[in-house]
């Protein structure tokens, strides 16, 4: 595998006004890595995700992506330098087709951003590309169905494709498996594991046996500082973790 | 399609055969409706389909008015040669570009803020017209005359309205083509969801700005037809009524189907065009029929008839007519008895009829309504009303329980053809 870092955070922090929610955090993700992020409720996780994608700025330290500063980039441009994160609460177009939800996300890989004198129908590669995704999504069936008219786990699956429809090979999934049963949880993983072979992936997830399945490495943050990063099996072992976060869990 | 292709052009050829036999005041009416048509229509690009409902798109009709006359007064001075009949392409270019200025900083905002800031964009329009001579007229306004051009001299309204009609047709085309394109796609993704547009690579706000300039642009096409036809425009043109004005044309047709908006403005110029002739009331009328609209209706006309079309082979005609039937019996009574009791104390109230009292000492003359005439305290005369208004909420409740049933029974159908339909999917899954 190569080892080169992607996704590097620098001494990153985060305070709201008097609040900090985030400080010193470093962390290093190498090229199609699949790296996990987990901690207790309000540790930071999703701010953390937040300055990574630009839904807001870092107040401290610096992030780069591929040795590109991206810290303070607008959320459209970190997207086109090729990092496309999913959202924890479903953030799909709801009265779009599920295809063109999808066809949305293929426009902009080919930059096809103001695209006024060619009816979208006559784009044969974007329609193809789409519907690539769809059938990788499992989504064929409901192709024109509103996105607002699947079911939650569809819907999660819809979030997922269209994640890497933008082309991204960074790839953030912000809880891609909250409110699943297990099974659905299951597939949910399969899928992620099949769509997002040979690109990096940083997941933030509570489900223990989702991350323990699915990824290379782990992080733990808590109360905004990373406490540890390792593969599964070091932080399944570690004691500060099994104290802090973990508990009686995994035992 | 094929079914709408062919109403699209059995409209358009009325709308061509037609005119030449009505009468000038007709005439003149149908060019307004077309005016506000495609006003409506631009507009809605920006609410129906972007989400962004401006209160102050006045701004960019009258500002496409201007700029008409403008060019039109400088061919009158042949300071220029310009055909007449591509006059409008100076409302667009004016529209566009205050459009996108405008909407720079309008859509830095979304929702309430947005509507506000539109809003004062119109009224900053409004409040410095009046003021600055060189460029709007002052008070008085602009005025000129439409020049004679390869033969035609654009001196009759029926010219002038083909020249409206041919506009309003290519711009309305241009904006439904929009919408097949791959920005008019997004354009509907950025309503459903600005945030995961931005995250999916998109400069949401820039976007919002063309979107804007857009619909500006074929707002300010309205406005130089308006300027065209009438040869002359003044500050009135920006005011709150005008913006207002297109809302209610847009809502009441429909912002959510493509022809809503044409739908609602030509009902409302022409009901307009005829009832303002009859009463002075029809302000109070219309916007009746708006509140109306947005309780029972708020699809709009548009709406209505698309659900009609939607559920076409599932509808059961006799039970729906019936429905329909006591339905118009209920609206006939209660609308009669209103506009009987609204135009009564309108004459009772009017100046007019305070001066015959005066010069009568005092007594109530009888009034005249209908080509009739009433005793102001006759009971008799109040007895039509209240037995319109008691007839009409009698049947009411029969009314409002009929089309209820009624839809129920034809959604019920829809939602069994519907599953049956994907029963048959599952069934066809199971087996390959």
């Amino acid at each position: 595998m190569n080892r080169e870092p992607v996704l590097e955070l620098e001494n990153v922090g985060k305070h709201f006004g008097a609040l900090k929610v985030m400080e010193g955090v470093n962390l290093t993700i190498a090229a199609g890595e699949r790296h996990a992020l987990i901690g207790p409720n309000g540790a930071g996780k999703s701010t953390l995700f937040n300055m990574i994608s630009g839904m807001f700025p870092p107040t401290a330290g610096e992030i780069r992506l591929r040795g590109q500063r991206i810290s303070g980039l607008p959320p459209h441009e970190i997207n086109r330098l090729g990092l496309s994160r999913s959202f924890q609460i479903t953030n799909i177009f709801h009265r779009l087709s599920v295809f063109e939800n999808l066809r949305i996300g293929v426009m902009a890989r080919h930059g096809i951003r103001y695209g006024l004198f060619t009816p979208v129908s006559r784009m044969r590669t974007v329609n193809e590309e789409a519907e690539r995704i769809l059938q990788r999504v499992r989504l064929t069936q409901r192709r024109d169905h509103p996105a607002g008219d699947l079911t939650y786990s569809e819907q999660r699956a819809l979030e997922i494709g269209m994640t890497l429809a933008t082309g991204a090979d960074v790839i953030l999934l912000d809880e891609p498996t909250a409110g699943m049963s297990r099974e659905e949880s299951q597939r949910a993983v399969q899928l992620i594991r099949e769509v997002t072979e040979g690109k990096t992936l940083l997941v933030v997830e509570h489900d223990m046996n989702v991350v323990f399945s699915l990824c290379d490495r782990v992080s733990v943050l808590v109360y905004g500082r990373i406490l540890a990063t390792g593969t599964p099996d070091e932080i399944r072992n570690n004691a500060e973790v099994q104290e802090a976060y973990l508990g009686e869990e995994v035992a | 399609m094929l079914a709408r292709i062919a109403l699209i052009a059995g409209l358009l050829i009325v709308l061509i055969a037609v005119p030449p036999f009505l009468g000038i005041g007709w005439q003149n009416a149908l060019t307004n409706m077309l005016i506000a048509s495609l006003f409506a229509m631009a507009f809605n690009l920006l609410v129906g389909q972007a989400g962004l409902l401006s209160f102050g798109h006045a701004a960019f009709f009258g500002v496409g008015a201007f700029a008409t006359l403008h060019l039109m007064g400088a061919i009158e001075d042949r300071i220029i040669a310009f055909p007449t009949p591509l006059l409008p392409l100076a409302g667009a270019v004016a529209g566009i570009l205050v459009g996108a200025f405008a909407g720079y900083f309008a859509t830095m905002r979304s929702g309430v803020y947005f509507a506000l800031v539109t809003l004062a964009i119109a009224e900053l329009f409004h409040s410095l017209a009046p003021h600055w001579d060189g460029l709007f007229g002052g008070e008085a306004g602009l005025s000129s005359m439409r020049m004679p051009w390869a033969g035609l001299t654009f001196g009759s309204p029926l010219q002038v309205y083909y020249l409206a009609l041919g506009w309003t047709v290519v711009s309305i085309f241009l904006l439904w083509a929009y919408t097949r394109t791959a920005f008019g796609r997004l354009t509907l993704a950025l309503r459903d969801n600005e945030q995961r547009v931005r995250f999916m690579g998109y400069n949401a706000h820039t976007t919002k700005v063309i979107i804007f300039s857009i619909s500006a642009m074929f707002s300010g096409i309205a406005g130089a037809l308006l300027a065209v036809s009438n040869e002359t425009a003044n500050y009135s043109l920006f005011s709150t009524h005008v913006s207002a004005q297109v809302v209610l044309h847009t809502f009441v047709g429909g912002s959510t189907v493509f022809f809503g908006p044409a739908i609602g403005a030509s009902i409302f110029t022409l009901f307009a065009f005829y009832i303002s002739e009859v009463t002075r009331t029809w302000l109070l009328y219309q916007g009746l029929i708006f509140v109306l609209v947005m309780l029972y209706a708020p699809q709009g006309i548009g709406g209505l008839v698309q659900t009609h079309i939607q559920h076409w082979s599932k509808i059961s005609w006799p039970e729906l007519g019936r429905a329909y039937a006591v339905a118009a019996a209920v609206a006939v009574c209660l609308t009669s008895a209103l506009v009987f009791v609204v135009e009564s104390f309108a004459i009772i109230f009017s100046p007019e009829y305070a001066a015959v009292r005066g010069r009568l000492d005092g007594a109530w003359p009888p009034f005249k309504l209908f080509g009739l005439e009433w005793e102001v305290f006759s009971p008799f005369t109040w007895i039509i009303p209240l037995g319109l208004l008691a007839v009409g909420l009698l049947l009411l409740p029969t009314a409002r329980r009929m089309l209820r049933e009624t839809w129920n029974h034809i959604l019920e159908r829809a939602e069994a053809a519907r599953i049956a339909k994907s029963e048959i999917q599952l069934a066809g899954a199971v087996e390959s």
